[in-house]
């Protein structure tokens, strides 16, 4: 096995890692002041230009499901909510950052990696409403970025990859079980490197670090939670794939917490199945 | 016209029908002119079939033969075969099979 420590530190001292654009910061910043108008909001996007083009094309798409079209960002601020439109440039600048459509390694299809973690969005955010979460959209994003870590180990760990990709074929295991053999960390812990390196809300690193409840007596995390039965729910219906073909175990506090004994099953396959298939506008920022 | 599986789509073809999603909405326009690579695509969004112009083959020669609910039961045992020994993953799996089923169907 591979020494966990050092392969954190190389993750760590990589340069190269994406940074989210200064203009998620400068939301965040006018958002904690209550004079700040949608006008403002629009002016600091559309500064970017690329990034508000795609932010237009997402709030148009039948995922937002707003009836007539959103032509300006203002105008989005004003129909959507603030909090919806910096989600909506969170994800954005998520896909601008990460997304490549080719893979550096042959065995990991990059493009039904990422149709894994739109799905597993799509049924967080679906989970979330089913259940009476308030924060609907930052669970999309939490399913979205859950295995953000494999993506940094695919681009920035090669080698380390590639062993428990061989690893995970020969003993068809979960590929974080492989991990585990091969290296002793997963890419729960290597997502959660870059989470806090983008200080992203403690909810969605949260999500990023335990989506597998590996510590059984971990305290429980709504948002944390509601991914990690997403992400079993969509391996399940097949939608898209994370990296291999198995399905991990639901754990009882998950189970338990969000309340699953008394929620209609098959209507809640039904929505997210739904979910899933407006969700796939997001397919287009790959 | 003909319907074909999406992996069998080739470069230049020219779709019959439109393509839909489940929930109804319009994923490629009747007309569209097809790309190997967009067959590709919408095998991952989940698109099985397509209805393409030209010459109607049989059900052997365009590889449709429906997936039956054995086949199903099979292909979700595999997935699930380590943690069936669970009680939640049980219910889980009863789920899961009945909605593929019932989406099977449709």
């Amino acid at each position: 096995m591979k020494d966990p420590a050092a392969i954190r530190k190389t993750l760590e001292n990589v340069s190269t890692i994406p940074t989210l654009p200064i203009v998620i910061e400068k939301i965040t910043r006018l958002l904690q002041n209550p004079q700040t108008s949608a006008e403002d909001i629009g002016r600091a996007i559309t500064t970017d230009q690329a990034l508000a083009s795609k932010v237009l094309k997402l709030v148009n798409s039948a995922f937002y499901g707003f009836p007539g079209r959103i032509s300006t960002i203002t105008h989005a601020v004003v129909i959507l909510g603030f909090s919806t439109v910096k989600n909506v440039v969170l994800t954005a600048s998520i896909f601008d950052a990460f997304s490549k459509r080719v893979s550096a390694n042959t065995n990991f299809e990059m493009e039904k990696f990422w149709l894994h973690s739109i799905a597993c969005g799509a049924a967080a955010q679906t989970l979330a409403k089913r259940i009476g979460h308030s924060a609907k959209e930052e669970c999309f994003i939490a399913g979205l970025i859950h295995d953000i870590g494999k993506i940094l180990m695919c681009n920035y760990l090669p080698a380390e990859f590639e062993l428990v990709i061989q690893n995970r074929i020969k003993k068809d295991c979960l590929f974080y079980e492989s991990e585990r053999e091969m290296l002793g960390i997963t890419h729960q812990e290597l997502g959660g490197i870059i989470a806090e390196r983008w200080n992203l809300p403690q909810a969605l690193q949260s999500a990023v670090k335990n989506h597998h409840y590996l510590v059984q007596d971990k305290d429980f995390s709504t948002v944390s939670g509601i991914v990690h039965a997403s992400d079993i729910f969509v391996r399940a219906l097949d939608m898209g794939n994370g990296g291999d073909n198995k399905i991990p175990q639901m754990s009882e506090i998950v189970w338990n917490n969000l309340g699953f004994e008394n929620i209609q099953m098959q209507q809640l396959l039904e929505d997210i199945e739904s979910e899933v298939e407006k969700a796939t506008v997001f397919m287009q920022l790959v | 016209m003909k319907r074909i599986l999406v992996e069998n789509i080739t470069d230049k073809m020219v779709l019959a029908k439109e393509v839909c999603g489940t929930s109804g909405s319009v994923l490629l326009g009747k007309g569209t002119v097809l790309t190997a690579s967009m067959g590709h695509r919408l095998k991952n969004w989940g698109v099985l079939s397509v209805h393409v112009e030209g010459e109607d083959e049989s059900p052997q020669q365009n590889g449709i033969t429906g997936i039956t609910p054995e086949e199903v039961r099979t292909a979700l045992e595999a997935k699930f075969s380590r943690v069936m020994g669970s009680e939640i993953m049980k219910k889980i799996f009863a789920a899961v099979y009945k909605f593929k089923i019932q989406h099977n169907s449709r």
